[in-house]
This record gives C-alpha cells, structure tokens and sequence, in this order.
C-alpha cells in the first residue's frame, strides 16, 4: 500500500487515489470548488493546487494521483499564494451582490475569501455583466454574473441525473452555463444542480428569498416522498420549513435527493389537519381531540369487533402501525378481523432514487403486522361494499386507487382516520384525528431496502395534532382496552428490535 | 454578617457640617447673582423657549425614528437582504422579500422589500440597522422621536409610511454611489447602451431554447 506524506505526516493510501481524497479522509482541508467526491475530475477552478515535492509547478490535488512516497505541502507559501491568486481571479468579475443573493453565508467563495485572500478587488474599469436571473428551468435560477464555471452542476446533469442539458457556452471570461437548444432544466433532479452549486449562481426558485440561511435551523430527517428513503435536513427559520437537502448517506442516498423529495417539506404546513373534527359531509363538526375520541370509541363500541378493520399506513412509522396492529388484532378483534394497507398511490421510479412506491413505510407497516400478512386497498373496499366490515380505524389519509373508486368507504357506520394531512379518506371519514406529521415524531421508517432509520422531531406538533400511537393509546383507553404504553420508549420495545442504520 | 465600615477621621468642625453648607450655598448665592444680574456672555443657563410647541433642536446625528430612502423614481432603494433584521438586537425589523414582476425593468437584478414593518416601540434606537445596511436604505435622520399615541399599532410603521418620511433635510434620496438599473448613470457605463444583463435575460439567447 504506497504512503503519502501530506504536510509532514505519513498517510497510507490506496493506489490510484488522488491527493484530494487521502487529504479528505484524513481530515486535512484542501480547498476547492469544482471537485466534488460523486462527479468526475475536472480540476478547472484552481483552488486545491498544492505543491508537489519534485514537480516544477503546483498541481490539482483533485486531478493528481498519489504515488508510493510522494510528499505534499497543502500549506506552504506558494500555495497560500497560490490560492489568494486563484481566488482574486475568481471574483475578479463577481457582482459581490451577497446582500441579495440566497447562498451568502454557505457559500464558498465568502469562506475561501476570509480563509485565503481577504483583499479588496484590485479591478479598474468595469466588470463583465452578463445575465441574472435567467430560469433554466421550472425549478432552477441561474444567476451568471455570480457563476464561476466550475461545471458542477454540467457534470451532475450528465453524470448523475444522465440527462446532460447543461453546458459551457462562450468562452474565457464571457463563459457561462447555458441549455441544450430547446431544452430546460426540467428533470427529476434539477434542484440538486442549485444545491452542489458552491456559490449563488444556481439558486431554486422554491427557497429564492425565504431566508437567509444563518436563520435556518437544520435538523436530520427522513425524506417522506418514497420507498428509497433519502437522508435529509430539514431547515427551518422561526419554526416554519423553509427547504430540506440531501443528508449524506452512500448506504441510501448518496449524495443526492429528488426534486420532489426536495419539496416534500410543505407537507409539513399544507393541507393539515389541525384539530378533530366529528361527522360526515354538511354535518362534520369541528371538536376537541379528547371529545372526538370519545366519540369515535364509542361509535366503534356499537359495532360487533369482528368487522371492525385496522388499515395500516404506509405513510406513518413503524411504531404508530405496531401500535394499531396491537389495538385492533390482539385487543379488540382478538384475531377475527382482518389488516389492511393504505398509503399514497404509485408514481414514476428511476433507476437513480425514486421509487414507485411513494410512501416511505410500506415494508415497515408489514413488518409491524407480521406474523399477520396485510390485505390490499381493493380488498378493503369490497369487503365494506360486501358488509363484511362495517368500521375502519384508517392511519393516513391517502389511498393507492382514484378518488372515484372510494365509494364503498360511504357505507362504512364508522370511518375513524388519524392523519396529518387532509386526502381523500379524511373527506369521507366520520372521525378526524389530527396526527403529527413525520417532521414532529419521533420513530423509524423501513424503506424498500430494508434499512430501519430513525425520525427525529424537527418541530412541536402543530395545531392540536398528537402523534398517532399517542392517540391510539388514547383511543384504546377510552374504548377500555389493556394497551399498556405510554411512551414511545415502551412502544419501541415492544415492537421488533431491530437495527438503526441512519 | 455585620462589616465594619472604616470612616475616615472627621475633625470637630466637620462633624458639624454648618461651615460646608455656609460653604456651598456661597457657591450657589455668588452664581446666582452673577447670572441674575452680571448679564455675563458666556451664561451656562439656556434661556426656556417656553411653549409646548417649541421644541429644543435635536444634535445633527439624533437617532430618531427610522426612514427608508428612496431612489429616484420613488421606489424603495432597500433590496430586502435582511441584514437590518440581522443585526437588530431588539428583533423589531420585519421584511417579506420579494422580487419585481416580469415586465419591471429591475426584474431579475434585485430583490425588494414586499413588507417592510418597523415596531417603534420594540426598537431601542441603537442604530444597528442603519450600520448594517449595504446601500444606505435605511436611516434615522428623520429628526424625529417616537410620538405619543393612542394605539399601540399606530406605532408600528409600514413601509408606505416609513417611505414617506423625509429626513431633516426634507430629502428621500440616498448616498449610495453605486447606479441602479433603471437610473441613468447605470446606462452611462455601458455607453448609453441598455445593460445587456437586462433584455438578454427575458428573451433568451442562441442555444437557451427559450
């Protein structure tokens, strides 16, 4: 295994490796722009040059490939030279527009520049003025004067998204990021262009002007968009959702997320259910939670256990499905009735992330059913068409057929929905219960993979919402049953233990 | 627990305090007659201007209740960057950013401010947000300080009325050096010639496919 030696101290290194990553993982900071661990080389911004003993003139670290014995110097005079200069050049047409421009604070250029330069532009006469705020698609703004053609987002669009509609047009100091002819920015990753950006010339058109990101409080989450289950930091500002980004994770997402997953943070304020409501249709009264589970225990009393149906929720974690498998198999039904499924219906898939399950529970909601296999949707509406169930406890309020398919569920005395979000089921149930969404919970979500992750509250439940095993509990006391938990430690223990990847 | 308290020695006759008071009320007594009566040019006292509505002036750099200027065709010069809001330790500075329609001239350069709302009572007059602003948007020389008012909303300003406000010298306009958009001089850099950066970015170019 060849050594390194990067600023007096030996690294090992594996064969073929650049200067860059060896430095990376040793936790020496080499600065740079254009190199990106996901995408190809393209060592154009100048920034990661160290000297090399025994070459002539400094080299990329991104670009230069390690050799048995070599000796780096990330920090020597030349270099620190070198990167004031390359640093000059890089702002040398830059608008310094950082009052007004939605990267201040994380971007690079300020970092480099208070790290590396810290000298006032040294340019006479005017600078080059070339577009602003141009759309390059419906997602993304690109801003060139403020670009510093590092190709990022080029290498992302072709490497990355296989959809290479960005390129380089003109050139030297006119150069800028310009569109395939007749195309826009406009596939399922578009956001992501904006978010490898390192300054503010690709911002989105979604977070332009909500915040500055000093404002911003980051906290891990869970993508809730799909089955693949995306690393994600919700970032809030005064406890509202202002944009969530991709978390890290090579087992799960890489580096990247969705553009859909990129928006799935508005879940978390549209259309909530924000307080329970009692009644179906004109009569629906809005109610408090306590009374409307009174109301819903009651009603459920009414009617024989035996056709009373637990329909699980691909939407909800795994602990808020244990605990109305437990309420509804092992305590009310007492192994007569039947477990269904419900969640959103399937969209598109990618070989990429997205997949065409659009519900990032579903294996997690079988798993907390098991040794009990769960029944479909379809089954659920001909057993309520054909009497054989005659109430519904429903977690979400979303289902995987058209709205127009849903008539069964009218027949239904009692539909009692615990949900976050209003959805076709919510307009039909006799119950509301407003449950916390998966940003105010704690719990674990199971993705198609398989890999258990751990949900974090980034926020207080809003509105009079409580979270879904929480109501379950309550619910199940009211209808005087024996569900022992009380926390959602003694939820988790009950449930599978199970390994916590994220 | 009780201390001690070291006094220092007082001698008889300033235990008894009368020659200090004698000694004071000279002081007094001879001010008061040379400012009475001695008509001298360089008096302490500042003669009462007497009425309600006469005010004593306020010194050139009073902070008082805040402006926004203007630019030359009457709009906002703030451009919503928050840095106001940032570095106000009273948090009394909210701003809703926002961005000019399509069809303005300025569309695309800048952002503005949507809302801009002051709580004058929150505010402490420290100043902060006039230091921190990049283009000399805000300010306090209205000359001005918080009225009395009946409600406590009439306090707090919107910015229609914080753009009304002129400042001592009766004038909206601001010093910063740098040439909007739309204002002529921004025009005289590029030869009198429209900025490219503005018609270039509506109607696209070769290869943008718009």
């Amino acid at each position: 295994m060849p050594t390194v030696t990067i600023d007096a101290k030996q690294y090992e290194a594996q064969a073929g490796e650049t200067i860059i990553r060896v430095a990376e993982r040793n936790g020496i900071d080499i600065p740079s722009y254009c190199w990106h661990p996901a995408l190809s080389v393209a060592a154009n911004c100048r920034m990661c040059l160290v000297e090399v003993e025994k070459q002539p003139k400094l080299q990329p670290a991104c670009q230069w490939a390690i050799a048995d014995g070599m000796v780096v110097h990330t920090r020597s005079p030349k270099v620190l030279e070198a990167r004031r200069a390359v640093m000059e050049f890089l702002l040398l047409n830059h608008p310094v527009d950082c009052p007004i421009c939605d990267q201040a604070g994380e971007c690079k250029l300020q970092d480099y520049w208070y790290e590396h330069d810290g000298k006032a532009s040294r340019l006479v006469g005017e600078k080059v003025h070339k577009p602003k705020a141009e759309r390059l698609g419906p997602l993304v703004v690109y801003d060139a004067e403020r670009c510093i053609r590092c190709t990022r987002c080029v290498r992302f669009c072709t490497e990355i998204a296989k959809d290479p509609v960005l390129a380089v047009g003109n050139r030297g100091n006119h150069a800028e990021i310009i569109l395939d002819q007749g195309r826009k920015l406009d596939h399922a990753y578009s956001m992501m262009t904006a978010h490898i950006c390192p300054v503010g010339a690709l911002t989105t058109t979604d977070f332009r002007f909500q915040a500055r990101v000093w404002m911003l409080e980051s906290t891990p989450t869970i993508c809730p968009g799909c089955a693949t289950g995306c690393n994600a930091w919700i970032d809030q500002t005064r406890g509202v959702a202002k944009r969530m980004r991709p978390r890290d994770n090579p087992e799960v997402n890489d580096f990247w997320m969705c553009d859909d997953g990129c928006l799935t943070y508005k879940r978390v304020e549209e259309d909530r259910v924000l307080c329970a409501a009692v009644g179906r249709g004109a009569a629906r009264k809005e109610t408090s939670v306590a009374a409307a589970l009174t109301e819903a225990a009651r009603a459920i009393g009414q009617v024989p256990a035996a056709v009373v149906a637990a329909v699980l929720g691909s939407e909800h974690t795994s602990e808020d499905n244990f605990v109305l498998v437990k309420l509804a198999r092992d305590l009310l039904q007492k192994g007569t009735g039947a477990l269904y499924l419900t969640g959103r219906p399937p969209g598109e898939a990618d070989d990429l992330l997205r997949h065409a399950d659009k519900n990032p529970n579903t294996v997690g909601a079988v798993q907390a059913a098991a040794p009990s296999t769960l029944r479909g949707f379809e089954d659920l509406l001909n057993d309520a068409d054909a009497g054989s169930v005659k109430a519904a406890i429903v977690l979400g309020a979303h289902a995987p057929v058209p709205e127009a398919e849903l008539a069964p569920l009218g027949k239904l005395d009692v539909l009692v929905v615990l949900c976050a979000n209003r959805g076709p089921l919510s307009e039909l149930a006799t119950h509301v219960l407003p449950a916390a969404s998966w940003a105010e919970v704690s719990g674990t979500f199971v993705n198609a993979k398989g890999q258990r992750q751990r949900l974090r509250p980034a926020a207080p439940p809003r509105g009079d919402s409580l979270p879904a095993w929480d109501l379950l509990g309550r619910l199940a006391r009211k209808m005087d049953l024996a569900l022992e938990y009380k926390t959602l430690g003694e939820v988790e223990r009950a449930a599978t233990p199970a390994q916590v990847t994220a | 627990m009780a201390y001690k308290v070291i006094r220092p020695p007082e001698s008889a006759v300033q235990s008894l305090y009368v020659p200090a008071v004698v000694d004071g009320l000279g002081i007094t007594m001879r001010k008061f007659f040379r400012n009475a009566f001695g008509r001298r040019k360089d008096t302490a006292t500042l003669e009462y201007v007497g009425t309600p509505e006469t005010t004593m002036p306020y010194p050139l750099r009073h902070r008082g209740l805040h402006r926004l200027t203007q630019r030359e065709d009457g709009s906002p010069r703030c451009v919503a960057c928050l840095c106001c809001s940032t570095a106000c330790p009273a948090q009394c500075i909210f701003i809703e950013p926002g961005e000019y329609p399509e069809d303005d001239p300025r569309h695309g350069w800048e952002r503005y401010p949507v809302r801009f709302v002051i709580d004058e009572m929150r505010c402490i007059f420290c100043g902060y947000c006039v230091e921190a602003c990049p283009c000399d948007a805000i300010r306090m020389d209205s000359g001005l300080h918080a009225p009395p008012v009946v409600k406590r909303s009439d306090l707090i300003f919107e910015k229609e009325r914080l753009l009304s406000m002129p400042g001592r010298d009766g004038k909206h306009l601001h010093k910063n050096p740098r040439p909007d958009p739309p204002d002529p001089e921004s025009y005289s850099l590029h030869d009198g010639a429209r900025p490219p950066l503005v018609d270039r970015g509506a109607s696209g170019r070769d290869g943008a496919g718009t």
